[in-house]
């Protein structure tokens, strides 16, 4: 047992400490506590639903080809795009990005070998898988067939699937909740010597931002939704107005959770393109502070606003007023990010990486869909635009253009570290593209479809409407076919992708001063950290790493010097 | 052969680097780690009582008479403060005890320590006796009324957190007298006592609700 000295500071010698690396295939892989590999399982499980849910999506794209769309029955056609919606929010990008990339980059990041509690983690992540099935499963018994808000009364109606529902979301948000406890504690309390708040990278402040909305907005989405089945199952009254119960409370009680979560979705998509624009630009980002606070700004605000959604379910108008106005001061802290970001870019030298462009794609499109959302967010407009296609298109402009561009940056910036293996260049940069001009054919006319008057969630439609309904569905199935490339470049690097080195990039956050993959104990020794990590031209600011063959140091950029860019 | 990374630096990063030295800080779970997730934890069960009493307000608000009449058309009474008073002051009182208990612990008074888990474990099995008695004699049904549904969400949920803390503070007992806990790491006990005093502290919100309001 060798013990470190002070003359050979970068000898690994505490393997005694680490807790040792499982070599059974399930203790590696299926029941692991290491925070790497639950990230990774997240992440194959989130992309299967994320499948699902889009193959849901695509069904409802045929049948509005149509104005009498006969492609599957109009109680078929409730129950697909519920579970759509509900697959791709709570199965899709919540345990993406949260879970996913949370776990997998997080501790990497904070210069940690795991997270506070792994055995939680596990709880946490298996949770998921099962809700996933039990959701998608409903099919087999009658799908939650009144949106994925379930509003009561229908929602005490429907078929038995509707508890199905209740008890996947619950079991989701309780995984959430426990994830979102487990990230503050190691973020409150495991940061690598060194390391102050405002030293920690803006990737760490938007899951922290998160994990608080996570672990108080959560539980009370819980409380609606097990108060929703015990009035299915047991009859007891909650929401049913012919027995004293209100179906405005469960609108309060979901709102209450549903609002944040479009938070808990868009904030850590923050963090992800604050480290891709800093790191393609070259430059330090602007702005570090207020691209940090700003993400607990809107996690505070995102607790006053829930009743926005609520302007047309008979409310008081004085009570209108404040969250129109608190709403609309949400777009304070987001401009304050999006300014920050333009002015990281201005005079960079920018890399048109793919992670880079769809962080890019995700300025233009999410400022846009954050514009529609102030639009909405007013009470007059709000009476026009409510239940109509203009809340849908706001809806995929925000989630889709937002997290879901988030996540694709995501996924290109640490695809290399995460499996050791470059992603093919040419393929990213069509699959952008792909997805980009598809995305707008799909979701730019719902604006003014909406507009016109479409109402959202119907099977059959007027026939004025069909001109633009088939120019999105032609759009969705383009969409659908850029999915094809992405899972294509994705199976080729893991085929025949070159070798990553360390720092393909030349990033500054410590996952990048490990090998790729980093190995189990992520660290042979904790760093200690002198500044936050967007100092481009400066030396590294970490002290103590351990440097070997398979995580070389540029000496002046901080470049792995065995690292080409892969388009090199 | 490993190298360092500092070497390019200047000296006051050898100076930080030296203070930093013996700090590694190797994965472990510390009190304070546990205690921030068991605190975050009481946190987010406080929402789950909150969204469930504001629930009760908002029901209790949208009618013009409460109690509310049932479903088979009969006014329904007010609850029993007295009986609930008297249950009351049984929760309330183990909650003393507890206090008793992590305080005899402190000043290492084991037998002391061990006759107070005992009064506040019974203490609290008689707290859930009473509940039973007054679910068994209750005038209201869980389907009747919006009082009866949140009556029993509510009280249900608070009783299924004692019975949880129950079976935890029998746990804690086993646990200290098989010497899981010295004088100086007592984590679990802290825990115990906490999450004991939380849900007194929730009975007292509810008995307000029920009884008072």
């Amino acid at each position: 047992m060798a013990i470190a000295t002070a003359g050979h500071i970068g000898v690994a010698s505490h393997h005694d400490h680490i807790h040792p690396e499982p070599q059974s295939f399930i203790g590696k892989y299926i029941f692991s506590i290491d925070a790497k590999v639950i990230g990774i399982q997240y992440m194959v499980v989130g992309l299967l639903f994320f499948i699902v849910s889009g193959l849901l999506a695509e069904i409802v794209r045929a049948q509005l080809l149509t104005p009498t769309g006969a492609i599957v029955s109009n109680d078929t056609y409730n129950g697909v795009y519920s579970l759509h919606a509900s697959g791709m929010i709570w199965m899709t990008i919540i345990p993406l990005v949260t879970g996913g990339f949370g776990n997998y980059v997080m501790p990497l990041m904070l210069g940690q070998r795991d997270v506070a509690f792994p055995w939680l983690n596990l709880v946490a992540f298996w949770m998921f898988p099962v809700a996933g099935v039990l959701l998608f499963g409903s099919f087999l018994v009658g799908a939650p067939d009144a949106g994925w808000t379930e509003y009561p009364p229908i929602s005490l109606q429907g078929p038995p699937g509707t508890s199905l529902w209740c008890v996947a979301i619950f079991l989701v948000g309780i995984s959430s909740s426990l994830t979102g406890i487990n990230f503050l504690v190691t973020i409150f309390k495991m940061r690598a010597p060194g390391m102050t708040f405002t030293r920690m990278p803006l990737f760490v402040w938007a899951q922290m931002a998160t994990a608080m909305l996570n672990m108080i907005a959560t539980t009370a989405l819980a409380a609606a939704l097990a108060a929703l089945f015990l009035e299915r199952q047991f009859d007891i009254p909650f929401y049913d107005p012919g027995r004293g119960g209100s179906p405005v409370l469960w609108q309060h009680m979901f709102w209450f959770y549903s609002h944040p979560a479009v938070y808990i979705m868009i904030l850590p998509a923050f963090g992800i393109v604050s480290e891709v624009f800093a790191t393609f630009s070259r430059k330090p980002i602007f702005g570090y502070k207020m691209i940090a606070f700003s993400s607990i700004a809107i996690a505070l605000l995102g607790f006053m606003v829930w009743a926005h959604h609520m302007f047309t379910s008979g409310m008081a108008p004085w009570l209108q007023l404040p969250f129109m106005i608190l709403t609309m001061v949400v777009a304070v802290p987001t401009g304050v990010k999006i300014f920050s970001w333009l002015a990281t870019l201005w005079g960079g030298k920018i890399e048109f990486h793919p992670a880079m462009l769809f962080s890019l794609g995700f300025l233009i499109v999410f400022t846009f869909g954050g514009i529609t959302g102030v639009f909405l967010s007013s009470v007059p407009a709000d009476l026009y635009f409510h239940g109509t296609y203009f809340v849908v298109a706001h809806i995929h402009y925000v989630l889709f253009g937002g997290s879901i561009f988030g996540i694709y940056a995501g996924v290109y910036y640490w695809w290399p570290k995460m499996t050791g293996r470059m992603m093919s260049y040419k393929l990213g940069v069509a699959h952008f593209w792909a997805t980009f001009v598809a995305f707008n054919i799909t979701f730019l006319p719902m604006h003014w479809v909406g507009l016109q008057g479409m109402p959202r969630r119907v099977a059959q439609y007027r026939p004025e409407f069909q001109f633009w309904n088939d120019v999105e569905s032609i759009g969705s199935f383009i969409l659908a076919g850029s999915t094809l490339i992405f899972l294509y470049a994705i199976a080729e690097s893991m085929l025949k992708g070159k070798k990553a080195p360390a720092n393909p990039w030349g990033a500054r956050t410590l996952e990048w001063q490990v090998s790729s993959p980093p190995p189990y104990y992520n660290f042979k020794k904790i760093p200690a950290v002198l500044t936050n990590p967007y100092d481009f031209g400066e030396p590294l600011p970490y002290v103590g790493l351990v440097r070997d063959a398979s995580n070389p140091e540029h000496p002046s950029t901080g470049r792995a010097s065995s690292g080409t860019p892969a388009h090199a | 052969m490993a190298v360092t990374s500092f070497s390019s630096l200047n000296t006051s990063h050898e100076a930080v680097h030296a203070r930093y030295e013996s700090v590694d800080s190797l994965y472990r779970e510390t009190r304070d780690m546990r205690l921030l997730g068991f605190v975050l934890f009481l946190i987010s069960d406080v929402v789950l009582f909150s969204a469930y009493i504001f629930a009760y307000l908002y029901l209790r608000n949208s009618v013009p008479n409460w109690p509310p009449i049932n479903k088979d058309g009969h006014q329904l009474p007010r609850f029993d403060v007295a009986f609930a008073a008297i249950n009351s002051c049984v929760l309330f009182g183990s909650g003393a005890t507890m206090h008793f208990a992590m305080e005899s612990w402190k000043h290492l008074k084991k037998p002391a320590f061990n006759m107070w888990m005992i009064a506040t474990i019974v203490l609290g099995v008689l707290f859930l006796g009473g509940q039973a008695y007054e679910y068994h004699n209750a005038q209201v049904t869980w389907s009747g009324s919006t009082l009866g549904a949140t009556f029993f969400t509510l009280t249900g949920l608070h009783g299924f957190h004692v019975f949880v803390g129950v079976i935890y503070l029998a746990v804690l007992y086993w646990q200290a007298n098989k010497g899981v806990y010295t004088g100086s790491k007592y984590f679990g006990l802290t825990a115990g006592t906490l999450y004991w005093h939380f849900v007194d502290v929730i009975w007292v919100a509810l008995f307000y609700l029920f009884y008072l309001m």
